[in-house]
């Protein structure tokens, strides 16, 4: 898993724009942009893979019922594994899994990220400087390795333990981001309007200036979805999962345990983690339009075409 | 533009070329012939994943330094074939006596054993050992002493053990299992218990020359008593960190006696050379243990409804791959143990699959299939249990998954509850579980060693209170009294008829249900070395880490 | 100079953060995991690992948790992480110490070389804006970075280890043939063997190094400097390099803090698919043994490495940086 793609967080990034447009805003910039489509496109398909994983898989994903190590078939469009399993229905019932940790995880980092980075910029002084502190320890403490040691205590990593670690531990770089967003938005004119007007301090950041910092919110939501989708298939792959679960990262457990890549079974090892990473593009693509919307320095430069008249 | 891609294509060819120049230097020695040390035939290596690098500590006492000292440097009075039913080889004793109460054993010891220093071994080695052990408990690692009243020399080359009551199966643990020590060098020691034996002195066949963390090098015993033995002057014990690692230097050739679970072993290992043979010798049960004091799996029609629900064959297919061969009702292990086996009782079991044989037995208790598919009783009981299972072992967590498929297939839901390995000892050593899955890792010359364990009701305890060996609470005083008699005696009919009832108890009580077969893991390379054990030649338990068979196996290869 | 001292200072503090983290955490879960481990080994163990063990989880609740907290830092501070469960009876810090210098050289020569390739590609890509490679890097790298580690490292093992036998499969060396030590055929074959984990560790982590990098040159040749230097009439490679990489490589260095968490995940994770011998597959190595003792080391020295390597990257950026040595 790769840093995330978006720029170092610079104070000018911000266009702030009336709250009514920003949606849409984003709705347009969404459909212009061929990397937002493309991702928007990819997470459909997942999701609606997730809703309906019968209409697509017509088997049991746990049944051990068929010959194992069957190769590509009609029947069985991956094979089967060692265990007689449908790889193709894993894969479909796993996503299910893979989308609620992703979802769930996302929502409610963006949430606590929103709440410390905003909290921090707008209440200044000591607020900001120990919920910076604690933001900053969260932000250099290698996350991988702390998880490891959680989900050890815990005795293994149910899908419930999982999603309230990795919530707990990986909020803090979006927060710095929204944070940084915040305090360039404070001092903007019709912030000072409605302080004139005698707005309440928390009407202010309720009202106002959360929903101008939608595209960062929804940015740091997909952010905080990828981190999650990596975090946890990575904790089942080496093992601290529930054996026992339809996830990507299970049946990666799985194959590895048996060897998959050294006694010909590849695809087992690696068609679970082609899907990890097509997710993840699809997070990361929308995630960098998002970054591009709101920066416009980042934007592709389109080459002028040369224009048959010559001069 | 032109300089900074002139200095990425000099890195990228720098690192192809380091990369290739090491590919292709260290090619020879991946594939097919070992490179190094094992080009020569006449070094047999050995790979046995270990898990860390080596203490070179030899300590024959000390169970983490057994597997590289016994067998290897030191040997017992006798060796006794568990995969022959006891098949005995004089060793360090050349003949031996019961008495006729059975209350004492006397052994005759070889003249002309020197220990690998030079100096002779006399019978008064052999009762200093025995009784070095009575001193230190925590060297006792049989707890023979738990049977023995004395050991005393009682003649110029006679042992003379006496028991307190006829123990006649721990024969096994005092002749085979008890590795002797030279006195001149363990009676100068201060604390035995703490003596690391970095140069240990034995009758066995190697000497260790020299050990480093990274790999023992055995080489032949000058002293050693059996001319012309061992065939193999040298061995190396390479310290595996991966079983991965062990897995393919096996599959490279680069280590010849495996004792790896490697899996799909035909497409890893076997299909390189023809020359790659694996066995994987059937050992012990691993079983369903219920809980006998849960009200519903105390009855035992729930308990033979299960055991007629799984499909054994499947779940050794399946859970095992097939390496695990399916175990039978009886708890006795075949092909092994074969000639103990009761086919008479077996037959009238009937078949061993039998999912309507196994609906009918639980509507005849009283439980009929509810809505939801699972079996429930006139009272509402649900037959729903969890099953621990160690999380660690993916076979069993796999095998656990077909047996769940199975028995729900008859209304039976069990939910598996994957533990770690010290939360699942405490689980099941204190009772609280419904039901466990687990093998005793009790192998002994007969199927008497693991039964007892099982069957044995002063071996168990109440839930709360840790039970030694008897977790599934099993109490029974006629079973009990079998066991005591089968101590008494060694008459062979006698003791087959007593394992006869052992195994009626097993098949109308049902105390536990076998499942497979737990196996012992072996690959053998006949390119380089002929003499190996095989299943149609079983002479000794065949992998390295089997302690004294690993000598056997050693006296009888030899270089091709 | 002050802000020297306040990297210095947040340094101390994150470390102190670790240390009491790593003190909390045990005892905040649901079941002490050292009394398992006490009763598994049944009075096997030495009255030092078991008096280690109580320092470090709490079995024995006699003290108070302040009291605990005293020893815990003391015992720390000397270096003395009690012994090894999985290992028994070898310490951890002994165990450590073996398996450090393999993760050390995976981790710190793939860094470097991303380092060094990453900000190149990364300085070329912004400089023609609009050219091939620059409108390539985005989206490959988008993918990149959504890439799990174990996924790169599968492919690399599969194609060039498996299929075509050009690397070893896995492990550190040839266990069974070489003799560790320093001679050439151990030190070819470590090459030999380091190769494809080191290759995936690049490829997935110098993704981070160009696109931050790009990020960065594209600011800063915005710059009115730039355009100063453009209208002065330099050539286009001076300016490229020394007005505007130059200025752009120090907040990178900044980032570089930030992706060394995901470097030491992605060895972690490199070094479990190649079961590469260093601290990263120690570590699943405790937590399947239930080795806590080992887990408590390791994790700690994972941190305070990736701590002391953030606090000299600051540092060298107060160095370099003549701003913050004038600011204030």
């Amino acid at each position: 898993m790769g840093m995330p793609v978006t720029s170092v967080p610079a104070e000018a990034a911000a266009t702030p724009a009336p709250a009514d447009h920003a949606l849409a805003r984003i709705g347009r910039a969404v459909r212009s942009n061929r990397k937002a489509a493309i991702g928007t496109a990819i997470m459909a398909v997942f999701v609606l893979i997730s809703l309906f994983p019968g209409v697509i898989a017509h088997d049991d994903p746990e049944l051990d019922a068929y010959k194992p190590r069957l190769g590509l078939s009609a029947a069985h469009l991956l094979g089967t594994n060692q265990y007689g399993q449908d790889l193709f229905s894993q894969l479909v019932y796993g996503t299910r899994t893979v989308m609620l940790i992703a979802i769930v995880v996302g929502l409610a980092t963006t949430a606590i990220a929103v709440i410390v980075g905003v909290a921090a910029a707008y209440l200044g002084g000591l607020w900001d400087s120990s919920l910076g502190v604690i933001t900053d320890v969260l932000l250099v403490i290698p996350l991988f390795p702390l998880l490891i040691v959680i989900s050890a205590y815990a005795h293994g990593a149910t899908t419930v333990v999982m999603i309230i670690s990795i919530t707990a531990t990986s909020w803090s770089y979006t927060a710095r981001q929204l944070r940084s967003q915040a305090l360039t938005l404070r001092s903007r004119d019709f912030l000072e309007a409605a302080r004139v007007r005698g707005e309440r301090r928390l009407y202010i950041i309720v009202v106002e200036v959360i929903p101008t910092m939608t595209s960062l919110i929804v940015a740091s939501f997909l952010t905080n979805a990828l981190y999650a989708v990596l975090f946890s298939s990575s904790l089942q792959f080496i093992g601290i999962g529930d054996p026992n679960a339809v996830s990507w990262g299970t049946t990666l457990y799985w194959a590895q345990n048996n060897a998959a890549l050294e006694t010909g079974q590849a695809l087992w090892a690696i068609a679970p983690g082609v899907c990890i990473a097509l997710l993840g593009t699809g997070f990361a693509l929308l995630n960098y339009a998002f970054d591009e919307i709101g920066n416009p320095a980042l934007r592709p430069v389109r080459r002028p075409r040369r224009s048959a008249r010559r001069a | 533009m032109r300089r900074l891609t002139t200095i990425g294509v000099f890195i990228g060819a720098g690192l192809l070329a380091a990369g290739c120049s090491a590919g292709s230097g260290s090619g020879s020695q991946g594939s097919g012939s070992g490179g190094g040390k094992s080009t020569s035939s006449s070094v047999l290596t050995i790979s046995n994943e270990n898990g860390a690098t080596w203490t070179c500590a030899f300590s024959p006492f000390n169970g983490s330094d057994t597997l590289v000292s016994v067998g290897f440097v030191y040997e017992p009075l006798v060796y006794v074939n568990p995969l022959q039913n006891g098949a005995t080889t004089p060793m360090l004793a050349t003949a031996w006596n019961w008495a006729p109460d059975d209350k004492s054993l006397t052994f005759t010891i070889r003249d002309g054993v020197k220990f690998n220093d030079g100096t002779p071994m006399t019978a008064a080695d052999v009762v200093f050992t025995f009784n070095m052990l009575k001193k230190y408990s925590a060297l006792d690692l049989n707890g023979i002493w738990s049977v023995l009243t004395g050991v005393s020399q009682t003649g110029s080359n006679q042992v003379t053990m006496t028991f307190g009551a006829p123990a006649v199966p721990y024969f096994y643990y005092l002749a085979d299992q008890t590795p002797i020590v030279p006195e001149h060098i363990w009676s100068k020691v201060s604390n035995p218990v703490n003596f690391t034996n970095p140069n240990p002195v034995g009758t066995g066949p190697y000497a260790v020359n020299p050990c480093t963390k990274d790999n023992i090098t055995y080489t032949a015993n000058k002293y050693y008593w059996q001319q012309g033995e061992p065939h193999i002057k040298k061995v190396e014990y390479p310290a595996f960190l991966t079983n991965d690692a062990a897995n393919q230097e096996l599959a490279n050739g680069q280590a010849q006696w495996g004792a790896q679970y490697i899996p799909s072993i035909q497409s890893y290992y076997s299909a390189k050379s023809p020359d790659y043979h694996y066995w994987f010798p059937p050992t012990v049960n691993v079983s369903i243990v219920p809980n006998l004091t849960d009200p519903q799996l105390s009855n035992v029609k729930v308990r033979e409804a299960m055991s007629y629900a799984i499909d054994r064959g499947q779940v050794s297919n399946i859970g095992e791959t097939g390496y695990e061969p399916a175990a039978n009702q009886t708890g006795i292990v075949t092909p092994t143990f074969n000639s103990w086996l009761d086919n008479s009782a077996l037959a009238s079991w009937g078949n061993a699959y039998d999912p309507a044989k196994a609906t009918t037995m639980l509507q005849s208790a009283g439980y009929h299939k509810g809505p939801d598919g699972i079996m429930v009783n006139s009272a509402g009981k649900k037959l729903s249990f969890t099953v621990i299972n160690i999380g660690g072992y993916s076979d069993w967590v796999a095998s656990m998954q077909v047996i769940q498929q199975e028995l729900k297939a008859v209304g039976i839901q069990v939910t598996p509850s994957n533990l770690t390995n010290t939360a699942f000892d405490q689980a099941l050593y204190y009772g609280h579980y419904q039901l466990a899955y687990y093998d005793q890792q009790t192998f002994g010359p007969g199927p008497y060693y693991e039964l007892t364990n099982w069957l044995y009701s002063p071996n168990t305890a109440p839930v709360g209170k840790q039970a030694a060996t008897n977790y599934e609470r099993y109490s029974n005083s006629h079973p009990a009294g079998l066991i005591r008699s089968y101590a008494a005696t060694t008459d062979s009919a006698q003791q087959h008829s007593i394992v006869s009832q052992l195994e009626q108890v097993m098949l109308s009580q049902v105390p536990i249900i076998p499942v497979v077969e737990g196996v012992d893991w072996y690959q053998y390379d006949t390119g380089s070395f002929t003499g190996w054990p095989t299943s149609s030649d079983p002479y000794a338990q065949p992998p390295a880490w089997a302690y004294p068979d690993n000598e056997q196996v050693l006296l009888h290869l030899q270089p091709k | 100079m002050r802000y020297a001292l306040r990297r210095t200072g947040f340094f101390l503090l994150t470390l102190w953060a670790a240390l009491t983290l790593n003190f909390l955490l045990p005892r905040l879960m649901p079941g002490n995991p050292a009394l398992a481990m006490l009763s598994k080994f049944h009075g096997e163990l030495s009255p030092k690992a078991i008096n280690a063990l109580d320092i470090l989880f709490g079995v024995n609740t006699r003290q108070s948790l302040l009291s605990q907290y005293g020893s815990y830092l003391h015992q720390v501070v000397t270096g003395n992480f009690g012994t090894s469960l999985a290992y028994y009876p070898a310490s951890v810090s002994s165990e450590i110490g073996g398996a450090i210098w393999w993760t050390l050289g995976l981790v710190g020569i793939t860094t470097i070389l991303a380092f060094i390739l990453g900000t190149g590609l990364g300085i070329v890509s912004a400089w023609r804006r609009g050219g091939r490679l620059d409108s390539l890097m985005p989206p490959v790298f988008v993918i990149a970075s959504a890439v799990p580690y174990f996924l790169v490292g599968m492919v690399l093992l599969l194609i060039f280890g498996i299929t075509l036998h050009w690397f070893p499969q896995g492990f550190g060396f040839y266990v069974s043939t070489d003799k560790p030590g320093l001679n050439l055929t151990f030190f070819q074959d470590v090459v030999n063997h380091a190769f494809l984990p080191g290759m995936s560790l690049l490829i997935t982590t110098i993704g981070t190094w160009i696109l931050t990098m790009r990020n960065t040159m594209i600011t800063t040749l915005a710059e009115d400097y730039v355009r100063m230097a453009r209208a002065k009439g330099l050539p286009g490679r001076r300016i490229m390099l020394d007005y505007a990489a130059r200025n752009a490589v120090l907040p990178n260095l900044t980032g570089f803090a930030m992706s060394l968490g995901f470097v030491v995940s992605g060895a972690i994770l490199i070094e479990d698919v190649f079961n590469y011998p260093g601290i990263g597959h120690m570590l699943l190595y405790a937590v399947q043994g239930e080795d806590y003792p080992l887990m408590q080391g390791l994790f700690l020295l994972i941190t305070v490495a990736v701590l002391v390597a953030i606090l000299i990257a600051d540092l060298l950026t107060a160095f370099l940086d003549p701003r913050t040595r004038a600011a204030r």
